[in-house]
């Protein structure tokens, strides 16, 4: 088995020993057009794995394609070649209920700054997605009120996303990237808005989720402190993966 | 709520595109309850006139004739073949004066001479008291529409031309003509029609065998415009009219006149129906970002396009309940002061009422639809990129 994939996907990275990949993105390209003559390759050939289980930063300058890597892992936009796989399974290509439910269920999203939808309240920011994937009105709100338990929110429930710092807007959205229970959550630079102090207890709270409850996390960050509190980094440049970052 | 939180995020904008709506319905609700209230006269009308003949002696004036004939005609009506009843009818102004601003039915005095029993199919149920019986003078019932103007009661009396008569019913709303009348018996509104007629006529007659008209019932089967001709040809010196003219003339005009009047209020709705198309837009645009989060945490392109024409139906559903609150508020007050002078001018029925808050939302969902499909199928990574 392991050899027909070593044929299909001969370039493949080594994988590190040890459990299945959740995410394989094997050589994705992604152009976008400016106008009729200009393009920019925001992805040239970009290939990295991610193990189930593991805490990944992916690093590099701006415009190197990160956002863009997270996107096309993500299933919000299809790359022009390459492909994705989750949890064993080729994503890229779907389209309709099968692309909607892949990003309802398999993979969970929290953004950098203005995360939350404003005229809604943590618990209804949070049970909206599992409507999305789903649950009832009111099954929805009680696994919200779950999930705000666990990101210590749940003296917060009512507040309007302008009523929280910007710490516990970033803890609503993680409580909202883990409501249908996606075994990946991507983090698309999620502390870039914190300060130091409340950077560090987010990427303290994510990791506390990783181990107690083995999500996998990918993050896109800036910050060094942020990447040397993962289990590996990714570097990127110019829109191809310079480094998986497994060492020698 | 939460689609009505987010058709509230901008205050000013979503009170100024529901008031568009607003004032659309409104204006709907007023020149339909205008043109439900004609309707209901001619309907009525029709249902009166509809299967009868009604002879009177020549010239007439507002339905009421000016020259009295006397009712030993009766026999020489029930002669002519075809006709199963006629029965005298007396039929005048409740004032002395006609009202110089009037709408619709003027208040009248009716009275019949008993024979019309069992032939007449439009009878007036009371809803206070009960019916007139035949011959006993001294007693009216009233029409709901003038029991105020009359300050009548049950048991009160009521003064008309300068007499005083015991109430003994009120009737039911019938919305046509009975609506604005006093029934007396035949011989109470002989005197007081003959109270009017000049003196050396008055002394020639005897003033109870006065009637306005003969109204006639013709035998089953039979076409009461047919008998009307007849009746022209045989008794040439009265003049029978079916039921024809005043159908087809009346019926075919209101059509016309229901379809302007619609019309023009639709027109001002439409206006309203593009500031909703502008506000949705508007909204769609300003909410880009929020649309691309939506998209990423699972949203499929059905959940945004029905939230959004969810909230479009919250606009045109509010202003559309707010216009016809304020149009039937607005028929309430003038039909209110009316109501002293004569005939109420608007009637606001149930499927009006519900038919212009219907179309109201309606317009709201497709006034929505272009916006809400363009929400849906936006590329969430480049509404996620949108500031
Ligand atoms: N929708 C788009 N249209 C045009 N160009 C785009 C689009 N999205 C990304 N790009 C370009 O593609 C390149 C990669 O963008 P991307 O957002 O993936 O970079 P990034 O590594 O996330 O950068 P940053 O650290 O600044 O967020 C950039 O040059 C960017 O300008
Ligand atoms: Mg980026």
């Amino acid at each position: 088995m392991s050899d027909v994939v070593g044929t299909l996907y001969g370039d493949a990275p080594d994988v590190a020993a040890g459990p299945t990949p959740v995410i394989r993105a094997v050589d994705l390209a992604k152009r976008y057009k400016l106008g009729k003559e200009n393009f920019v390759d925001a992805l040239r050939s970009a290939a990295f794995e991610v193990a189930e289980g593991e805490m990944v930063a992916i690093v590099g300058p701006s415009g190197s394609g990160k956002s863009t890597a997270m996107h096309l892992v993500g299933c919000l936009d299809s790359p022009d070649s390459g492909e994705v796989w989750l949890n064993g399974r080729r994503v890229d290509g779907l389209r309709g209920r099968a692309l909607t439910r892949v990003r309802a269920h398999e993979i969970g999203f929290i953004f950098q700054g203005f995360n939350l939808i404003p005229t809604m309240n943590a618990t209804e920011n949070v049970a909206q997605a599992a409507e999305y994937a789903g649950l009832s009105r009111s099954a929805a709100a009680m696994r919200a009120g779950e999930l705000l338990d666990l990101v210590g929110l749940a003296d917060r429930a009512k507040h309007l996303p302008s009523e929280l710092s910007g710490g516990q807007q970033q803890r609503v959205a993680i409580a909202r990237s883990l409501v249908n229970s996606p075994k990946i959550v991507l983090g698309d630079e999620p502390t870039g808005d914190l300060d130091t102090v409340t950077s560090d207890e987010i990427v303290r709270m994510m990791r506390k989720i990783n181990t107690d409850m083995h999500t996998t996390f990918v993050l896109v960050t800036h910050n060094p402190e942020v990447a040397a509190a993962c289990d590996r980094t990714i570097s990127m440049r110019d829109g191809v993966v310079v480094d998986q970052g497994y060492g020698a | 709520m939460r689609f009505v939180r987010n058709v509230f995020r901008r205050k000013l904008r979503a009170f100024l595109t529901i008031f568009g709506i607003t004032i659309g319905v409104l204006s709907l609700v007023v020149m339909g309850a205008m043109t439900e209230k004609l309707t209901l006269l001619v309907n009525g009308g029709v249902r009166y006139y509809g299967d009868k003949v009604t002879v009177t002696s020549g010239s007439t004036l507002l339905g009421l004739a000016t020259n009295p004939l006397s009712s030993n005609r009766i026999s020489d009506l029930e002669r002519v073949p075809g006709v199963a009843r006629a029965s005298a009818s007396l039929g005048m102004l409740l004032d002395k004066q006609i009202p110089t601003v009037s709408f619709g039915n003027i208040p009248t005095i009716n009275a019949s001479d008993g024979r019309d029993r069992g032939y007449e199919t439009f009878i007036v149920k009371m809803a206070q008291g009960r019916e007139l019986r035949p011959g006993e003078d001294g007693k009216v019932t009233v029409g709901s529409d003038i029991v105020n103007k009359l300050s009548a009661t049950v048991g009160g009396t009521v003064k008309i031309r300068d007499k005083k008569f015991e109430v003994v019913g009120i009737a039911e709303k019938t919305l046509t003509a009975p609506d604005q009348a006093v029934v007396m018996s035949m011989r109470d509104a002989q005197d007081l029609y003959a109270d009017t007629l000049p003196a050396a006529i008055r002394q020639s007659i005897d003033p109870h065998k006065l009637a306005t008209s003969i109204v006639v019932y013709v035998k089953p089967g039979k076409n009461p415009d047919v008998i009307a001709r007849l009746i022209n040809h045989e008794i040439p010196d009265l003049k029978a009219s079916g039921p024809t003219d005043f159908i087809t003339q009346i019926v075919a005009s209101l059509s016309t006149l229901n379809a302007i009047i619609i019309g023009i209020a639709m027109i001002s709705l439409m206006v309203g129906g593009l500031s909703v198309i502008n506000t949705m837009t508007m909204a769609v645009s300003e909410r880009t970002r929020e649309i691309g989060i939506r998209k990423a945490i699972g949203a499929s392109n059905g959940a945004i396009m029905r939230q959004f024409i969810a909230e479009a139906a919250i606009i045109g559903l509010t202003g559309g309940l707010t216009g016809l609150v304020l149009g039937w508020m607005f028929t309430s007050v003038v039909n209110a002061a009316m109501e002293v002078s004569g005939a109420p001018l608007f009637l606001v029925t149930a499927r009006l009422a519900v038919g212009s808050v219907l179309f109201a939302t309606v317009l709201g969902v497709l006034s929505g639809l272009y916006p809400a499909w363009h929400a849906a199928n936006m590329n969430p990574v480049e509404a996620l990129r949108h500031e």
